[in-house]
């Protein structure tokens, strides 16, 4: 966990360099609109000029369309973590289906097998989850960046099982010595958990239709099924359970845009213009 | 959007915040210690102190530890009316020697009884940070057996009750010796 953190941050700080970057650029790449937009202004006058008409043509093409279609990702933290992690096996597909210019509809599955080893306890969770919500884009992009600053709401269910391999007996007291973990093995199966969620985060368009993206999840549980004379110590796609009800992730993906439509965005030019 | 990267940087901070449900909470009831207090058997309603008691287990070397806040060899002496006395997790049985005015000078007045507990045990969940816990239920028949200590010397536990059979808090008493 720990180390999963230090990654985490180390993202963090690289992503505060893009972003800064992002924002130079979002600078320099500014005042191009305001002169197309200007040249497209006065294309009435200078209509007879020949030049000019193939200026116009390319104006009114390149900032109208909005694309729209469904970024499909694979969360790559959990695929390189089943690598590397002996103690983990995950994967989890995320869907972001544009709705209208800022909002778009979210939906994720995943499949989880982890194995906690606390002090006193070890267990082995195995289950799967799904995720449905919407993101909303908060990021104004220039010309034709695509790219997404989003904060998320999200109802996520989990069905899972979970498998007591050792526990240890806490004595506070252990006159008699303390005692060694003990096999235990028992299964507890059909429980289920279903949170909600707030996610804030980042998916850039690093080329052509490829994304890479990082969102934090902050989740509090709705309902969760507790194993008789036990608890639900993970969660698959809620990970580690808090005394309370909340708890914390993360996603990293890679995703492709699969352009559907594209949508005209004259409703938004004349603004601009007036 | 420096507001929504500080923003996340805060909730990347606040998710790595140190995990305070992993240290069992001391106050919190895990593995009990039995109870027991000790009355006057000539006014059987009357909490009496002992005088330098030291209770030692089978086996063991050391006594059980009675009076935790003493340093040197007097915590293990108890001088009050109650003790607590831990109950092994790993057998259903405890043997224990009691010895009244330990290391007195006059030997006369030194006593020496053993008192064996019979008790069945039960193990179950706590919380993460503490894990399992063991509650004691003394058996109903032959719940303990007092004996005479070798060689033997009068017995001082003149009588024991016992005042409850299942043991799962340190704040109920369990056993009551008269002497």
């Amino acid at each position: 966990m720990r180390q999963s953190l230090k990654y985490t941050f180390s993202f963090f700080f690289f992503l505060s360099l893009f972003f800064a970057k992002a924002q130079e650029k979002a600078a320099t790449a500014s005042p191009p609109p305001e002169i197309i937009v200007k040249g497209a202004n006065g294309n009435t006058k200078k209509e007879k000029s020949p030049e000019k008409k193939l200026e116009t043509v390319i104006d009114t093409v390149k900032p109208k369309t909005d694309r729209y279609g469904l970024i499909l990702g694979v969360d790559v933290f959990r695929i390189a973590r089943s690598f590397y992690d002996s103690d983990y096996k995950g994967i989890a597909f995320v869907g972001d289906y544009r709705l209208t210019k800022k909002y778009y509809a979210y939906g994720e599955v995943g499949s989880e097998e982890v194995t906690v080893d606390d002090p006193l306890l070890n267990t082995t969770t195995k289950g799967a989850y799904l995720k449905v919500g919407f993101n909303y884009n908060a990021y104004t992009n220039w010309l034709d960046m695509e790219n997404l600053i989003t904060i998320g709401v999200r109802y996520g269910f989990s069905t899972f099982n979970e498998r007591l391999n050792t526990y240890s007996i806490y004595n506070p007291h252990p006159y008699y010595g303390q005692t060694s973990a003990t096999e235990s093995g028992k299964s507890y199966d059909g429980l289920t958990a279903s949170w909600l969620e707030v996610s804030p985060g980042i998916n850039v368009k690093v080329f052509n239709n490829i994304y890479v993206g990082f969102s934090l999840q902050l989740k509090v549980l709705v309902t969760n099924t507790e194993p008789n004379g036990f608890e639900s110590l993970f969660i698959p796609g809620f990970n580690r359970t808090y005394d309370g009800n909340f708890g914390a992730g993360f996603n990293y993906t890679v995703s492709y845009f699969i352009p559907i439509y594209k949508k005209k965005v004259i409703a938004a030019k004349p603004t601009t213009k007036k | 959007m420096k507001k929504i990267l500080a923003f996340l940087m805060i909730l990347g901070f606040a998710s790595s915040s140190c995990e305070p449900d992993d240290i069992c909470d001391p106050t919190t009831p895990t593995t009990p210690r039995m109870k027991i207090e000790f009355y006057n058997i000539k006014i059987p309603s009357q909490l009496k102190d002992v005088d330098n008691l030291k209770v030692i287990g089978e086996g063991m070397t050391e006594g059980v530890v009675l009076n935790p806040t003493a340093t040197g060899n007097s915590k293990y002496l108890a001088n009050g009316n109650t003790i607590l006395l831990p109950l092994n997790t790993e057998a259903d049985l405890v043997k224990y020697t009691f010895i009244l005015n330990f290391d007195n000078d006059n030997p006369l007045l030194v006593h020496e009884d053993n008192l064996e507990f019979n008790y069945k045990r039960v193990n179950s969940y706590v919380s993460r940070a503490c894990g399992f816990k063991t509650t004691f239920d003394l058996n109903e028949d032959e719940p303990f057996i007092l004996s005479d200590s070798t060689p033997s010397d009068p017995l001082w536990i003149k009588r024991v009750l016992v005042e409850q059979n299942n043991i799962s808090s340190e704040n109920e008493t369990i056993i009551k010796i008269y002497f």
